[in-house]
């Protein structure tokens, strides 16, 4: 009750100085913004990241010639390799106890057309048929290619819906033919949507059989991929090693080497890209606080002066009865809806701003919840940490001193 | 039991390295009802002797019992409530909140002590007709003259139905019409059994009181009741 007419005491007392009070709502509010701006922001490009690996699934991983590559040292020592062999897909088929899949897979960027509709620089991804249980493409219509259609070298496609949106509007693409780079292949069939990410638009594919693709584009040579499931989540360590030991021994590296090709899970990826933006996210989070601690100071200050004023107000006050506590906590009120007001709004527009920074890289991003969170906490932190020296200031003064005050 | 006792009380200040002796054993014993009034000229000791009767400050010898609790020894906060609930106080400068209305100035001890919203209005409400200022109790002090002002001032310090009125200068920053119009008003709540005690440095404003405490060098100096003779005199009774 008696905290309520304070703290109605306490928005009076900052409606009365109104041009000050926004002033200094100003300072949170930019510090606040810039803060919850940045993290939604990475926040969202870690989302992407993440969404963008998952069809690679839990139990999935990748054996390619280059690996993930984290500095130039290791790029051009990696480009030295030898390429990946088809070969090691049936060794791995074989060998591999804790395998249940194996594809090759390659891709290349292409121009698709059917009639005089066409579009450019579509992924044209080579692999074999097992490669639809490997990842989460899922069949929305008609069918996948089967393995012996891949052997035969069979010229049948297997689209993603924007390749169908842009080129077959209004028709129903499946026995229709498409021009890929050049060649006529039959659509069998169409892959599930998945919806953009991260800048890039997964359904923008066209699958082919691994065969066709090197009866076109030639043997992928450095861009082999062999993707491979494991038999669980939990053997997926088992595998890896499996796979390790064949392909080493395929390419007789010397036992005191290391591997002269590269493992890739999401994990490892997610990890390696925590790991490239941890500093970036330390930086900017760092700068962007440098904002609200300069924030706190103006609404420290402003409480020093405004207690200073107010002197013989608090005098006046604590003449007919105000405690220490009724004088701290108006104090407080007011430093608190100062930076609390400028965190909510400072969320508010760094949210938004976050979503125009997500929207023009093209992600997928819901408001993060914590950077809401972080907002109000930190700002709300901000408010008691510079406000509590004036409060007590302005409560540890003496009746006496503070009435004659002029 | 006297409402106020004190029992050689000394308040002194550090200047520097030099001690200033602002109360040198002041021994005074006043009962509820009284109408005092302390004169002396400026920097008897008058003000201090206020500020620790009101409770707003503590000596730093001798005692001091306030209805019977030793104030003396008294921490902040309980000083506080004893202000709150049982001292009710009129500035010279009135010392209203610029920007609250009369009520909200009248109120604010109510919110202090913790009172029901519903209570605050009754209260607040009948502590305004008391001065007569219930048809301006949404004006601003700056809408107010310096009387209606000290008038809100003396609503504000009934409305905890307080056991002493301690009114400093009360009628300094007035006119001497205005001025006589609030000594009345004093004169009515004493008559009503308020316990009032008014510092002044003007005899005819003492001369509305009953007994005047002379204070001087921080003193007592002369304990005088005021005659009936020069209460008619003086136009002060009421």
């Amino acid at each position: 009750m008696i905290f309520w007419e304070i703290f109605k005491m306490a928005g009076q007392a900052l409606k009365a100085n109104r041009l000050r009070s926004l002033l200094t709502l100003l300072g949170v509010i930019i510090g606040v913004t810039s803060v919850i701006t940045i993290i939604s922001a990475l926040d969202g490009l870690g989302q992407s990241i993440e969404s963008e690996l998952e069809f690679l699934g839990p139990s999935t991983f990748i054996a390619t010639k280059m690996g993930i590559i984290m500095s130039d040292d290791d790029f051009f020592e990696a480009l030295k390799r030898k390429p990946l062999k088809y070969e090691y897909v049936e060794a791995i088929e074989e060998g591999c106890d804790e395998c249940v899949k194996v594809a090759a897979s390659s891709t290349a960027y292409g121009e698709v057309k059917y009639r005089n509709r066409k579009l450019r620089d579509v992924p044209i991804r080579g692999s074999e048929a097992s490669i639809l249980d490997i990842i989460d493409a899922e069949l929305d219509q008609g069918r996948f290619y089967t393995p012996d259609e891949d052997l035969s070298r069979r010229r049948v496609a297997f689209i993603g819906t924007t390749v169908r949106d842009e080129l077959y509007p209004g028709v129903d693409p499946i026995g229709k033919s498409i021009k890929i780079a050049g060649v006529k292949y039959d659509i069998i069939g169409i892959a599930k949507k998945k919806g953009a990410s991260f800048g890039e638009d997964p359904d923008k594919i066209v699958y082919i059989p691994y065969h066709t693709f090197v009866k076109q584009f030639g043997h992928p040579r450095g861009r082999l991929a062999i993707f491979i499931k494991a038999s669980s989540v939990e053997n997926v360590p088992v595998a890896m090693d499996q796979v390790r030991v064949i392909l080493r021994a395929h390419r007789h590296v010397p036992y005191d080497k290391d591997d002269d090709f590269g493992m890739v899970t999401a994990d490892a990826v997610m990890a390696a890209l925590n790991d490239i933006t941890r500093f970036l996210r330390l930086g900017l989070v760092g700068v962007s606080s440098i904002a609200l601690i300069v924030g706190g100071i103006i609404i420290m200050n402003i409480m020093m002066v405004s207690v200073t004023e107010r002197t013989r107000e608090i005098g006046i006050r604590k003449s007919i009865g105000a405690r220490q506590k009724d004088i701290l906590i108006q104090f407080m009120y007011e430093a608190l809806i100062l930076s609390l007001g400028g965190g909510f709004i400072g969320i508010g527009i760094g949210v938004f701003l976050g979503k125009i920074l997500i929207g023009l890289m093209n992600f997928n991003m819901t408001p993060s919840m914590s950077a809401i969170l972080l907002g109000i906490i930190i700002s709300s932190g901000v408010g008691l940490f510079f406000g509590i020296y004036p409060a007590m200031k302005a409560a540890r003064l003496q009746p006496v001193k503070a009435l004659s005050y002029e | 039991m006297a409402l106020i006792e004190t029992r050689d009380i000394w308040k002194t200040y550090e200047m520097g390295t030099v001690q200033v002796h602002a109360l040198r054993g002041v021994s005074i014993e006043i009962n509820r009802g009284d109408y005092i009034a302390i004169m002396g000229p400026s920097g008897s000791g008058k003000s201090t002797l206020m500020n620790l009767i009101g409770c707003l400050d503590t000596p730093s010898q001798g005692e001091y019992y306030f209805n019977g609790n030793r104030v003396s020894e008294m921490e902040e906060d309980e000083l506080a409530k004893i202000r709150n609930k049982e001292i009710g106080f009129v500035f010279q400068t009135f010392n209203l909140m610029p920007r609250a209305t009369a009520f909200h100035n009248v109120e604010l001890p109510l919110i202090y002590k913790g009172t029901s919203r519903d209570d605050r209005k009754e209260k607040t409400e009948r502590a305004l007709k008391a001065v007569d200022l219930i048809d301006r109790m949404t004006h601003r002090p700056n809408e107010l003259s310096g009387g209606q002002r000290q008038r809100v001032a003396v609503a504000r310090a009934l409305v905890n139905e307080p056991s002493l009125i301690l009114a400093d200068e009360p009628t300094g920053n007035l006119d001497t019409k205005t001025g006589q119009e609030i000594m009345q008003l004093f004169s009515r709540l004493h008559s009503e059994g308020n316990t009032i005690i008014i510092v002044t440095h003007e005899r005819d404003v003492a001369t509305y009181a009953d007994r005047i405490l002379f204070i001087r060098d921080g003193r007592i100096e002369k304990d005088e009741v005021v005659s009936e003779q020069e209460k008619v005199a003086n136009g002060t009774k009421l």
